[in-house]
């Protein structure tokens, strides 16, 4: 079977596989370093892998109007596209791996059979390139949804390991519960390290996102490659003067076309000079599986532009029409009134920048919420606008800013989030705390509490406590200690929220006015001066 | 039956160990009914804490050889030893230490901490002279949690931590901090940090709380850590103007009792404090400083 195969180029596959299987663990690697690993200051994440992106990069600098020098990285895959073709797609991106190793099990399993040519258009994906590219010139950032990397880190941050964190627990238990104290002591010390939060708002749509990405393998090899990917696209398009092309010797060619049939990414390698240069990701399978050891991909030195990048069927037309469609689009996205007024439930984390910049820039990849310690960072639904879907907000009843913690600022892959010393961000003000005295408990009940004040880890507390007076039905006047916050002391981190034992609809919470990020959401007027009203009292 | 179940409990060394220390404590115990409080005062808090042991006769008297302890600090918060949130690492170590020279299986270290439980673990200092004296560090696990029927007179019931309960002796190291509920957190409101379920709920009834709480883990030993105090802005503080260096270790097996000569510490008497006279009703202990044998020493 394997007789008529080419050795050399079954070797350069198996390199593949190992270079996917190395990205895909650095990734993973990285993903599961951005934690509080005992240090309050990490290193490279997974947001290095960002850098190298240059659909990223175009569309963060473009649609935000401002250079963010780590980006400089991805003029290295672009400069490597240009002589190497979209080997990116093949060797490096590793949810280009995820794609190809579920289409090669649907493959195994019988879930796929290839047809002996793919008659689908390919042109899908430069549509979403070009909507995407034309949204940005307005400020409007849309790569986050479909961009690899922060699809990837998004499922996983928000779907896939949280999932996992549930499996652990209930497998340390089961340990326990059969008396294997060691093995669930191992298992659920794994869990902590590893820091996984385990509950997302939108944990079950983005895990379902995830798993139809990938089921659709089973109906077409990587069809988020072909058909989806922008970044895949944008590297097409510079696919161009590959030094590597594809070469069939026509004396040993049989036309059998397996090399087609079986082309992950409907490059079409037979016939020739139908190739498509900009669909090639160079996984060499077709090199490595032809039976006469036609295919060569030889080296020319001297650039030759590529007859044929990607006959993808990209009609003029429809490439207008989608250009028009991303400009079409950016009005629809700034209907909410959330570009007016600012949202009180929108508490973004500490170092994000004001919201116009801050929805230009953030690409919605959860690197923040999977960094937070305590799982309070939840993607966005409706509080930020359709714009804002999935980018971070404190969400404080699931977790509270960690006083002594800059871990999101750290991991932030477009500087959406500035990075920040646990000395600046103490200094930073991300809401207000604000008592509803109708539920509190001392004041409504007449019954001591103080849960929050003792939370609050400024000092002096930013939650003063007062003593408040309270009738009871029966006539009697009770008198108990109740939070009264300090407006200006308070940093808005939440942890009276969150521990506040008014479980179902806190006593005390957190809104988003007064952070420092912002000057519209202003909550006080700084009037200072000898004259200024008000000024001395109550401090 | 019952014959059969004392033999076994007699081969496994249980009950043998448990008379012996009984018969121990009665030799070199204080006078009769007056329980023993070692006030120590000193420049490092290892050695206070070593010689506040010593003082009551030594860990010998309280743990036995083979027993596996648990020595509960406050781990509460995010927070450097020098703030004075949670307990002094210094202490914690030398209480591993002695634990382990006593003969002890194993000693193990743990508290549900308020912030993310690693942070705390490390950032006090804890985790690391915890292990570097040979002690078991355990994060609170989920898990590894049951409602145990307290029988307390407020809580019947409540969950709590297994790691704690399972202990054949448990050994207090709170740190004297100001609370503005219960005014003082020292030994009996550091049971919290046993428990585990809606903590928060406990502080419409803190102080009969804290008594049931303590009436129901039953320390061997209680080393209440004074070396550095939270005066104000407790129970966390923030700031060093918030602490004062008071540089003392208190140790007694009384809780009560500690808890009282802690309350001095912030200019108090114990008398004003609820849960030291609901403690005292409930015979745990004396806050009546009169009562207690002082053991007073410097090094």
């Amino acid at each position: 079977m394997k007789k008529g195969t080419s050795k050399k180029y079954r070797l350069v596959r198996g390199l593949r596989v190992a270079s996917q299987s190395v990205f895909v663990l650095v990734f993973l690697w990285l993903f599961i370093g951005a934690r509080y690993t005992g240090e309050d200051y990490i290193g490279s994440t997974v947001q290095r892998f960002f850098h190298f992106d240059p659909l990223l990069a175009l569309v963060t600098v473009v649609s935000a109007r401002m250079v963010y020098a780590w980006f400089a990285f991805s003029l290295l895959t672009v400069a490597l596209t240009l002589v190497l073709g979209r080997f990116f797609c093949g060797w490096v991106c590793p949810f280009g791996s995820v794609h190809q190793f579920s289409s090669f099990l649907a493959k195994k399993t019988g879930f796929l059979k290839p047809p002996r040519e793919e008659k689908a258009g390919l042109a899908s994906k430069y549509y979403i390139l070009f909507l995407i590219l034309a949204a940005a010139l307005f400020g409007l950032d849309l790569a986050g949804w479909l961009d690899p990397f922060s699809f990837l880190t998004r499922s996983l941050a928000v779907a896939v390991f949280p999932a996992l964190a549930h499996a652990m627990s209930n497998l340390s238990g089961l340990a326990y519960g059969v008396g294997w104290m060691a093995f669930g002591r191992a298992v659920s010390n794994l869990a902590r390290n590893w820091s996984l939060n385990p509950t997302f708002t939108q944990g079950f749509g983005v895990g379902l996102l995830f798993l139809a990405a990938v089921g659709l393998n089973a109906r077409k090899e990587r069809f988020w490659c072909r058909y989806l990917c922008p970044t895949g696209a944008l590297l097409g398009l510079l696919s161009r003067w590959n030094a590597l092309k594809l070469r069939i010797d026509d004396a040993a060619c049989v036309k059998c076309g397996l090399c087609t049939q079986h082309c992950e990414t409907q490059a079409r390698p037979y016939p020739n000079d139908k190739w498509r240069s900009g669909e090639c990701v160079y996984c060499f399978t077709c090199a490595a599986i032809c039976p006469t050891s036609a295919i060569r991909f030889p080296l020319r030195l001297s650039p030759e532009k590529a007859g044929n990048v990607s006959d993808a069927a990209i009609g003029r037309r429809r490439l207008v029409l989608s250009t028009l469609l991303g400009v079409v689009a950016v009005p629809f996205f700034r209907l909410t009134p959330a570009a007016k007024r600012a949202s009180a439930k929108l508490i973004r984390p500490p170092g994000s920048l004001p919201e116009e910049k801050f929805l230009a820039k953030c690409v919605k990849c959860g690197q923040c919420m999977r960094a937070c310690p305590t799982n309070g960072l939840q993607p966005a639904l409706g509080q930020a606008g359709p714009e804002g879907v999935w980018t971070p907000v404190l969400v404080p009843r699931v977790g509270y800013c960690e006083y002594y913690c800059s871990l999101c600022t750290q991991v932030c892959p477009t500087g959406a989030i500035r990075k920040l010393t646990i000395e600046q961000k103490n200094a930073v003000k991300i809401g207000t705390a604000w008592v509803n005295r109708s539920r509190c408990i001392p004041h409504v009940l007449g019954k001591p509490c103080i849960v929050c004040e003792e939370h609050c880890p400024v000092s002096p507390k930013a939650i003063r406590l007062v003593e408040v007076e309270t009738r009871l039905p029966s006539g009697e006047t009770v008198v108990q200690k109740a939070p009264f916050v300090d407006v200006e002391t308070c940093i808005g981190c939440g942890i009276c929220e969150n521990k506040c034992p008014v479980v179902d609809e806190p006593a005390i919470f957190v809104t988003s006015v007064g952070e420092s990020r912002s000057a519209r959401n202003r909550l006080l007027l700084e009037i200072t001066g000898p004259d200024a009203p008000g000024e001395g009292q109550g401090r | 039956m019952e014959r059969r179940r004392f033999l076994r409990e007699l081969a496994v060394g249980g009950l043998a160990a448990g008379l012996g220390t009984r018969f121990l404590a009665g030799q070199a115990g204080p006078a009769a009914g007056q329980p023993l409080l070692a006030v120590v005062e000193g420049d490092s808090p290892a050695a206070i804490t070593k010689e506040a042991v010593a003082a009551l006769g030594g860990m010998k008297r309280f743990v036995s050889r083979g027993d596996r302890v648990v020595i509960k600090p406050n781990i509460g918060w995010d927070r450097t030893p020098e703030m004075a949130a949670c307990t002094n690492p210094d202490v914690v170590r030398t209480l591993v230490e002695l634990t382990l020279e006593a003969g002890a299986k194993e000693a193990v270290v743990i508290d549900n901490s308020t912030n993310q439980a690693r942070r705390c673990y490390v950032r006090s200092g804890i985790m690391e002279a915890a292990k570097q004296a040979g002690g078991k560090v355990l994060y609170p696990d989920e898990n590894r949690v049951r409602k145990a029927a307290l029988k307390g007179e407020w809580l019947k019931e409540w969950d709590v931590m297994l790691d704690v309960v399972e202990a054949d002796k448990v050994i207090n190291v709170p740190i004297a901090k100001h609370h503005s509920l219960s005014r003082l957190t020292m030994g009996m409101k550091n049971w919290l940090g046993a428990c585990a379920g809606a903590r928060n709920q406990l502080h419409q009834k803190l102080d009969y709380a804290m008594v049931d709480l303590a009436a129901f883990f039953k320390p061997a030993l209680t080393v209440l850590d004074c070396y550095r105090i939270l005066v104000r802005n407790g129970p966390q503080g923030g700031r060093l103007s918030d602490t004062k260096l008071t540089k003392t270790v208190l140790a007694g097996a009384d809780p009560v009792a500690v808890d009282a000569y802690g309350a001095t510490f912030f200019d108090m008497q114990p008398a004003e404090l609820l849960y030291l006279r609901l403690a005292q009703e409930r015979g745990l202990g004396t806050y009546d400083l009169q009562k207690v044998r002082l053991e007073k020493r410097n090094v």
